[in-house]
């Protein structure tokens, strides 16, 4: 992996976490604001700036590609190196995690 | 119907201060129907609202127009029109009163900065130093100095400009770092 992936998705923003676990099936941009919508019960709304610009960049960099595009609507999915570093971006999440709920049980 | 013309100039970074302007507007009672020119921005009477404007610095985006204000249509954006690189979008205030942004997080809102940076500033600074400095030079060595004071206050008026724009996208940059 080189070292410009490694600065922009270990860790990534939240809003590149979202597009990635929702890109491990073909969808829009559109799609993936409805999906994390309702994933996360409407706390998290992703807007069109965002999505737009963030979806240019990762294709750019390899991490989702461009399936085919459907009443002017872009589909992407993910690949190999997006599956790479959002594997990471669990484990770390997953980390984080249980490092929060240890010292919390233990009343720090 | 009603319209009327204002005349507004803002610098490269002012877009926020641009939508704010544009909101306060709508909110009394001026509907935005378009800008041109060097900033004449036209009006329509309507009923006051609370609607926000954004505005969006995108190539690659109106380099594929269709699918770029497709993605902004899905979610709701009233696309107005595209001025001198920026692209006007406008959304009503939901009736629980939350204001939306068309961006959603800090990275997003930089690079955006970071590509009005590219896209304006690199073509400024091109002539500053391609055109304007060695005109300053030529006249000075030439004792021209009507020249000189003329072509030395837009070199002192850009200067101005551009610190101001640094200083504001580091300001912003530091904000995020923290």
């Amino acid at each position: 992996m080189d070292q410009h992936i490694k600065k922009v998705y270990v860790p990534m923003t939240e809003t590149a976490f979202f597009i990635l676990l929702c890109l491990r099936k073909p969808n829009h941009g559109y799609g993936i604001v409805q999906m994390v919508e309702k994933m996360t019960g409407g706390a998290i709304k992703l807007t069109p700036g965002t999505m737009y610009g963030s979806l240019s960049k990762m294709e750019k960099d390899k991490v989702i590609y461009l399936v085919r595009e459907e009443n002017k609507r872009k589909i992407y999915q993910i690949t190999d190196l997006g599956l790479e570093v959002l594997d990471i971006e669990i484990n770390r999440v997953e980390r984080l995690y249980k490092i929060m709920r240890e010292e919390m049980r233990n009343g720090n | 119907m009603e319209t009327k013309k204002q005349f507004k100039w803002y610098t490269i970074f002012e877009y926020e201060k641009e939508q704010d302007y544009l909101r306060n507007m709508h909110r009394s009672g001026w509907k935005f129907v378009k800008v041109k020119g060097l900033g004449v921005y036209s009006f329509e009477k309507c009923v006051p609202q609370d609607v926000v404007y954004q505005l969006d610095y995108n190539k690659e985006g109106l380099s594929h127009k269709d699918e770029y204000l497709k993605m902004f249509d899905d979610c709701g954006w009233e696309y107005i029109q595209n001025y001198g690189g920026y692209s006007y979008f406008r959304k009503a205030v939901a009736t629980d009163g939350a204001a939306e942004e068309i961006f959603c997080d800090e990275e997003s809102r930089l690079e955006m900065m970071r590509r009005v940076l590219k896209g304006r500033m690199l073509p400024l600074l091109l002539i500053f130093f391609a055109a304007l400095v060695p005109m300053f030079i030529i006249n000075l060595s030439n004792h021209d100095y009507l020249n000189v004071v003329c072509i030395g206050s837009v070199l002192v008026l850009y200067t101005v400009v551009f610190v101001m724009c640094f200083v504001k996208f580091r300001r912003y940059k530091t904000r995020i770092n923290k």
